[in-house]
């Protein structure tokens, strides 16, 4: 609310967050699977002096960061910057907590960048002893910004014991976070195997033997990946806020998909046993790509699920979905959202002068003198920063048919009492002449319910004139 | 509208360092992100236009350039993220609702610069595996560009940072029911050419010298005595182009654009003056120094000139802040915010850093030995 709403149409802003970091995440888990991987086997290959085995890794290695340094890298920093634009007041107080999170983060992607750099540009120009413990930096360098990043989206689902007054360390160590990094090394260790099987089955199509190898080393990474999801997922569902786990509860979609996920976990386990690990060699190209897009889509649900869990916050108890402060909320309620906004109330003092008290604030008694047309596009403005987080007019969420054939009431009651509707939105924000300006906005939109369905229509057209009886009634007394 | 009225609150948590240690951070990790950032900038454009009407020295310059590119883009990515980080933290209300302004050009970024760096190695390895396309051609053009293009939005951000008054034409028409649509840019500013353009001035100058430093270190037992001395020569008259540039729009930006409170604010104060002076004429040394070694790169003057252009860059980080500082305390003054020092896990950072600087040290001493075996053989 301090800052200017981003308006994308149809989408909302917060979803090219998602967007963003979902394609993220699956190339900035290999980045760390990857590397733990790469640097294991090369140790293995220069132990064991497998000449064929360190060239196979060594064209990985280039994959690896054609993909990871390039794709994943700005991916990450894309996040960023679109949290800045999306979720700008979560963003600023996420940065003022773990700015030296980020920093020390900095630190080893910069450690990362050059590990791998070093690691595939001086393949077999340094001494094997050198070159593997470069590749050990890189891996570990990777590891700790895992576990860094993990902490601060962690911190978004459970603040734990932090309290504004307390420090980075206190909202580091919340209840989530040991969980939700153990899943995470899992996934990435999961993952990373399938890019390999992956790469292996086309890049070694023809040698037969060495596929196998590659197949049944990388199956003891999966397997263990696997197990560490299993386990960190149980955890981290042990773990859940009681609002996170009705979320699941409620939302049959989300429930589904993390039974899914924890199913589809353990039967790949089994899978990679009888498969590449007892039996290396059979992963075809078809094979690999199965796999692999059955990972992407297991990775995607868990990290949506991850994100979706947390509404109505964006930083639990802390800030909420439509980026407002939670302990500021019972002063906007007394003194309006359009007040306590910086940029709604420059919008209301330079286009609406009239309904602007002597004290410099807007008098929520001149909102509702304001002539019907006015009190709609106010209303849309109240919308387009208490709403539009998480809803947009037509597309993605939109209201238009949230509400199709709700009455004038029912509208009005669902907008003063968001967070009993739903727990997952949050708590309305304004005063009641604000809520009626929104009320009048969505009633201007809210389409009848569809036509042909005797009863509904019957009903919804009834529901609408009673609405407007009861109004004037009222207005009349 | 008044531009006060568009600044929002103070954040409650407190800043986490006291503003030095910000601003110290933010001009820190801007000069280390400057140094790949600006060989990027310029040198994938030299790279584009000698890899289609070079010969030679110029094409085998391309090449050169072109091998290490992919490293110092990933770098330079990398290194931007402190003062990016350091901003949001000392200068919130002003960075998020500038971005926010021109969402749209922000978001489309993170596009761009993927094109550009996949197209960066689209050349690169089409060098390594001595077979140019004309699709490598022309990605090496069109990542050119985009990073031109890139800075180009970038300036946008920072110049609108501090450019309140235009927030307020800006929101007026860019703005659905009072959202944004995130579709603005600052083009209305006065500052934003020679801003642009200054840097990229700045950019050809830390290329050319870069170019010396390449030919005397880099891949020592392939580089030809004729290419050293090739190389010396075309630094020389790089930088020189490069700081006619600098100082055409620097002059232009001082002179002709900055607001003039802005100007006296710093000048009227003799370290102020200082500063600005030296910013000025410390490209003129390197080029000194650049013109010792024109008739072929010798070591001893590389690394001056090499430290003297870090000096360059570092004076005009500081010089910039400077003003930005002057810009914004106009609005309000961000040194004076409340401060909640975050000991200890700045301490972990201070250390870590370190650390960080140790194990990077020994990773180059240790290629840096691998190359100088391979220059013995
Ligand atoms: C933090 C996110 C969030 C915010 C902010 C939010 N909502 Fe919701 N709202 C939801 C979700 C999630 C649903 C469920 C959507 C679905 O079922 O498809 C929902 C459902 C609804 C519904 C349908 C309720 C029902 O019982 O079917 C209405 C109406 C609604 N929201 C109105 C609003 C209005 C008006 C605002 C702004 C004052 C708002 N919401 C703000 C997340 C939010």
């Amino acid at each position: 609310m301090h800052y200017p709403w981003w308006y994308v149409p149809n989408l909302t802003s917060p979803m090219l967050i998602a967007m963003i970091a979902t394609v993220h995440v699956f190339v900035s888990l290999y980045a760390v699977g990857g590397g733990i991987v790469l640097a294991g086997e090369t140790s293995f290959a220069y132990k064991v002096n497998n000449k064929s085995l360190l060239d196979y890794l060594r064209s990985h290695t280039l994959f690896f960061i054609l993909l990871t340094v390039v794709f994943g890298a700005i991916t990450g920093v894309g996040i960023w910057w679109t949290i800045a634009l999306s979720s700008p007041l979560a963003t600023e107080s996420l940065i003022h907590i773990f700015v030296f999170g980020w920093a020390m983060e900095y630190v080893f992607f910069v450690l990362e960048v050059i590990s791998a750099f070093i690691f595939h540009y001086y393949w077999g120009r340094l001494d094997p002893k050198t070159h593997r413990l470069i590749g050990w930096i890189y891996a570990v360098a990777a590891y700790i910004s895992l576990v860094l990043i993990t902490g601060i989206t962690a911190f978004q689902l459970d603040i734990g014991n932090w309290t504004p007054d307390k420090g980075m360390w206190v909202a580091f160590f919340n209840p989530q976070t040991f969980p939700q990094i153990i899943a995470r090394t899992g996934a990435s260790l999961l993952l990373a195997s399938l890019y390999i099987y992956l790469h292996a089955a086309f890049k070694l199509k023809g040698d037969h033997q060495l596929r196998a190898l590659v197949e049944n080393r990388t199956s003891r990474w999966a397997m263990a990946g696997a197990a560490l999801v299993t386990v960190g997922g149980a955890w981290w569902f042990i773990n859940l806020p009681d609002s996170a786990r009705a979320a699941l509860a409620g939302a049959s979609a989300l429930n589904i998909l993390s039974i899914l996920v924890f199913a589809s976990s353990a039967v790949v386990f089994f899978m990679l046993y009888f498969g590449p690990y007892r039996n290396p060699g059979w992963i075809n190209p078809g094979f690999a790509i199965l796999y692999f897009l059955l990972g992407i889509a297991a990775t995607g649900t868990g990290e949506f699920i991850r994100e979706g869990v947390r509404k109505p916050y964006i930083i639990y108890n802390y800030v909420t979905g439509n980026n407002v402060v939670v302990s500021d909320i019972p002063k906007m309620q007394s003194t309006g959202y359009l007040n306590g906004g910086t940029w709604t109330k420059a919008f209301v003092k330079a286009h609406y002068p009239q309904v602007m008290g002597a004290d410099g604030n807007i008098a929520d008694s001149k909102l509702l003198q304001l002539p019907p047309q006015d009190q709609i596009n106010l209303g849309r403005v109240l919308f387009q920063y208490h709403c539009n987080d998480c809803h947009s007019v037509n597309g993605f969420s939109g209201i238009v048919e949230l509400t199709r054939g709700w009455s004038k009431d029912m509208i009005g009651t669902v907008v003063t009492h968001l967070d009993k509707a739903h727990f997952f939105m949050p708590p309305w924000c304004g005063t009641q002449a604000e809520a009626t300006l929104l009320t009048e906005y969505l009633v201007s939109l809210s389409p009848p319910s569809p036509s042909g369905m005797r009863f509904s229509s019957v009903n919804a057209k009834s529901d609408h004139t009673f609405a407007n009886q009861i109004e004037g009634e009222e207005v009349s007394k | 509208m008044n531009p006060q009225d568009l600044i929002g609150p103070v954040s409650p948590l407190g800043n986490p360092a006291p503003f030095w240690f910000i601003t110290f951070f933010k001009v820190l990790g801007f000069i280390l992100h400057m140094i790949p950032m600006n060989i990027w900038y310029a040198g994938m454009l030299l790279v584009a236009i000698f890899a289609t009407f070079g010969k030679n020295h110029q094409l085998e310059l391309a090449h050169r350039l072109s091998r290490t590119m992919p490293i110092i883009v990933a770098l330079g990515v990398n290194l931007g993220i402190v003062p990016l980080l350091f901003t949001q933290v000392g200068y919130y209300q002003f960075y998020y609702p500038a971005g926010i302004l021109m969402a749209q050009a922000w978001f489309s970024v993170i596009a761009i610069l993927i094109f550009a760096y996949y197209g960066v190695y689209v050349y690169s390895l089409s060098v390594k595996k001595n077979k140019s396309t004309k699709f490598a051609l022309a990605s090496a053009w069109v990542s050119s560009i985009a990073f031109i293009f890139i800075g180009f939005l970038f300036t946008n951000n920072f110049s609108l940072m501090v450019n309140v008054p235009n927030w307020i034409n800006i929101f007026n028409k860019t703005n659905i029911a009072g959202a944004v649509t995130g579709t603005a840019l600052d083009l209305r500013d006065p500052t934003l050419i020679p801003r642009w353009l200054m840097m990229f001035g700045l950019a050809i100058t830390t290329t050319a010298v870069f170019i010396a430093f390449d030919a005397s270190f880099f891949k020592k037992n392939a580089t030809s005595d004729e290419y050293r001395k090739w190389a010396g020569k075309f630094a020389f008259r790089l930088y020189a182009v490069g700081l006619i540039v600098f100082a055409a729009m620097g002059s232009w930006y001082i002179f002709g654009a900055l607001e003039k409170s802005t100007l006296n604010a710093v000048t009227g104060q003799p370290l102020g003056l200082l500063l600005f002076a030296l910013t000025a004429i410390s490209p003129g040394f390197v080029l000194l120094v650049l013109f010792g070694q024109r008739k072929g790169v010798r070591g001893g003057a590389v690394v001056t000139a090499s430290i003297l252009q870090f000096i360059v860059l570092t004076l005009n980080a500081i010089s910039r802040q400077w003003v930005q500082n002057v810009e914004i305390f106009r609005y309000e003054d961000v040194s004076k915010l409340p401060v909640d020092i975050q000991w200890s896990p700045m301490i972990s950072f201070l250390v870590l850093f370190l650390i960080g600087l140790a194990v990077v040290g020994w990773m180059v001493a240790k290629i840096a030995a691998v190359e100088k075996q391979a220059a013995k053989a």
